[in-house]
């Protein structure tokens, strides 16, 4: 008996190893197949753009013929137009509502005022409501406002900002983090609520401050139903997802298809830098020392 | 450099509960006071108001003759150390505590020279160029003085800022602080719930319980005449003795009957006893553990058995019971004893202990109060 008792701890232990070796085996193997799943889409449509022989959908992956006809060719629709209005839109955006959601966030963490947590409660349930539900009202008020169609943009911006606000979730949560004593530390050195806000809370919080940015992009960038219902079919209203759709109807797939690929290319450049110059300041702890620790 | 001035502070929050009732103290200038107290008996919370931190339910705050009420704590010219430190981590040590002269647009060759001049004082100059996060306790504290140091503000506010800190650190930092009060010479309001650092820092104690004052007064003061029983047994460690018992006047003779013995009260207190004109009464006898002596076999002596002994180094604490089953703490330096004694004094051992009457205090069983020094 007891020599059972001491060989088999030393049997389960090897066990142990041997079985951790083959979890990690199964799991990187089963990554790498989703990775290449989610890859192949990418890199069909980079080869396409590149496609010169035939400008339809075909059967094949590697071009016969390579060069850079689409992306000429998207010059001389309006692509470049539809590029700015998103690029703008988008970043008018980024800029605004980074402002608001992160200004409303430090409200939210750090004042206290009257009827606080009814507002949070209640933004959280209209939260709960699709943007959608809004649209044909949105669209009367932008109409009124001269705000649709050729003059789109402006009135997307209005859209995408409106209800920023209620993003707050997650810098809030952020916030809260940071201990109030900074806060109160700053103040006291001479610091107004706004210097702060400016000079202590936001960069301590440099990986939720490049996160609301991108999100804040990323939204008006890839949007296609406010911006489709918006234009209404005025091609100078349009944002690059609308525009670009429109290639993939049926009479005009067979002459644009590798232009659309080469257009998709072009929309995922902006989205990519951005992504890959701020990708380390998501993993960035920065509150390291600030109180006892 | 400023007197402060508090005129029925009070702190009422939100959902009713009184924090700070009727706080009344003037703080001369360069005055070191400490507030002492409990946690949660209000003194940080009074402090807080002084700073601007939290709002003044009702009273007025007065910095340099000025009301304060309303004024941002920017505004207040005040200079604040906190328990946790508060240091910014983004910044380096020589930001941190340039941060409020760079707030006030001062020139960045003056700011440098204020800088290194507070780091020199503080001993932290090697530091300068990291961050706090590379920093022990210590110095962080030290950092976080020296932030408050440069901006020569009117009052200096320290809230529990030793804290953190493991015990030897603090006696070392808590001479320090002497040290840097003695070089910045201004006013000084202090927050500590360790009696000892109120005790050997302060001009004058504030001494709190759920947000009243019980005692104002110098060190010396609330230790030799405190006013009731809390203050008497908050300042001095380990604690004194509270012994319920009878005070008994004949003419103009006073007794106490601890445990029934009956001790003579004599000199000065009988004089002030008798000057209160104290009639007999049930009262709580208070007397300090290093006031109390191992007696021989005298007859005014308090029979006990041992039933703890605590070896501090320098003196032993005596903890003893006595018949009626009451604890006391006797506190007796080791260099009284001979190897003999010493050995002798171990569980179970029948001692006998007395008091002199000058180091009696006699508190009103009913009211709390010392019959003497009450008022």
């Amino acid at each position: 008996m007891s020599e059972k008792n001491i060989t088999n701890p030393m049997k389960r232990h090897m066990g142990l190893k041997t079985s951790r070796a083959i979890g990690n085996t199964a799991i990187y193997a089963l990554l790498i197949c989703i990775s290449i799943i989610w890859l192949v889409p990418f890199v069909c449509i980079v080869l396409q753009s590149f496609r010169v022989e035939l400008k339809g959908p075909v059967g094949y992956v590697l071009p016969k013929q390579w060069g850079l006809d689409n992306y000429k060719a998207l010059f001389q629709t309006d692509f470049p137009r539809w590029y700015a209005n998103t690029f703008i839109a988008a970043l008018v955006t980024a800029v605004l509502q980074t402002i608001i959601v992160l200004c409303m966030s430090y409200t939210l963490s750090r004042f206290r005022f009257k009827m606080r947590k009814p507002l949070m409660r209640f933004m959280l349930i209209l939260g709960m409501f699709p943007g959608m539900l809004t649209m044909i009202i949105l669209y009367r008020v932008l109409k009124d406002l001269g705000m649709t169609q050729a003059n789109a943009v402006p009135g997307l911006i209005l859209v995408y900002i409106a209800s920023s606000g209620m993003g707050y979730y997650v810098s809030k949560g952020f916030f809260d983090t940071i201990p109030k004593s900074l806060d109160e530390a700053a103040r006291v050195d001479g610091a107004t609520r706004f210097q702060v806000l400016k000079k202590i809370i936001l960069p301590l919080s440099k990986p939720i401050v490049i996160y609301t940015i991108l999100t804040a992009f990323m939204g008006p960038w890839g949007d296609y139903v406010f911006a489709q219902y918006i234009s209404f079919g005025t091609s100078a209203g349009m944002n690059v997802a609308v525009g670009m759709y429109r290639w993939l109807n049926k009479d005009q797939i067979a002459a644009s298809y590798t232009m659309f690929c080469a257009g998709g290319v072009l929309v995922a450049i902006p989205v990519t830098v951005l992504f890959m110059c701020l990708q380390k300041y998501y993993v960035e702890g920065v509150t390291g020392g600030a109180v006892k620790g | 450099m400023a007197s402060v001035k508090l005129t029925d502070v009070k702190k009422i929050y939100e959902n009713k509960v009184t924090a700070v009732h009727d706080f009344n103290l003037e703080i001369a200038d360069k005055e070191f006071v400490v507030f002492v107290g409990p946690s949660g008996c209000g003194k940080s919370t009074t402090l807080r108001m002084i700073a601007g931190l939290e709002d003044i339910s009702d009273g007025t705050v007065e910095i340099d003759g000025v009301v304060v009420n309303d004024l941002q704590p920017k505004d207040r010219d005040i200079a604040m150390v906190f328990q946790n430190y508060a240091l910014y981590p983004h910044m380096t040590v020589y930001d941190n505590i340039a941060f409020s002269l760079r707030l006030q647009k001062m020139p960045e060759d003056q700011v440098y020279e204020k800088v290194t001049n507070a780091a020199e004082i503080l001993g932290i100059t090697e530091y300068l160029t990291r961050k706090p996060r590379a920093l022990s306790g210590g110095q962080r504290q030290r950092v976080a003085i020296g932030r408050a140091m440069v901006r020569n503000a009117k009052v200096f506010l320290m809230d529990e800022p030793l804290s953190n800190l493991d015990a030897k650190l603090r006696n070392q930092m808590r001479a320090e602080i002497i040290l840097l009060r003695q070089k910045l010479d201004t006013t000084f309001v202090y927050v500590t719930h360790d009696q000892t650092e109120a005790m050997t820092l302060g001009d004058r104690i504030v001494i709190m319980r759920d947000g009243i004052i019980e005692q104002v007064g110098t060190p010396t003061e609330v230790f030799e005449m405190p006013r009731n029983i809390f203050v008497a047994e908050f300042i001095g460690a380990p604690k004194m003795n509270m012994i319920e018992t009878e005070l008994v006047r004949k003419g103009d003779q006073y007794f106490v009957m601890p445990f029934g013995t009956p001790i003579g009260v004599t000199g000065e207190k009988r004089e002030e006893l008798l000057k209160k004109n104290v009639q007999s009464c049930n009262i709580v006898l208070g007397v300090r553990p290093e006031h109390m002596v191992l007696a021989d076999d005298s007859d005014d002596a308090i029979p006990c058995k041992l039933e703890v002994n605590e070896m501090m180094g320098s003196e032993l604490h005596l903890h003893v019971y006595t018949e009626d089953e009451t604890r006391l703490i006797v506190r007796i330096p080791t260099i009284n004893l001979s190897m003999d004694q010493r050995k002798s004094l171990v569980f179970g051992k029948e001692l006998k202990v007395t008091f002199e009457s000058k180091v009696m205090h006699f508190f009103d069983k009913e009211t709390q109060k010392n019959l003497i020094y009450g008022d």
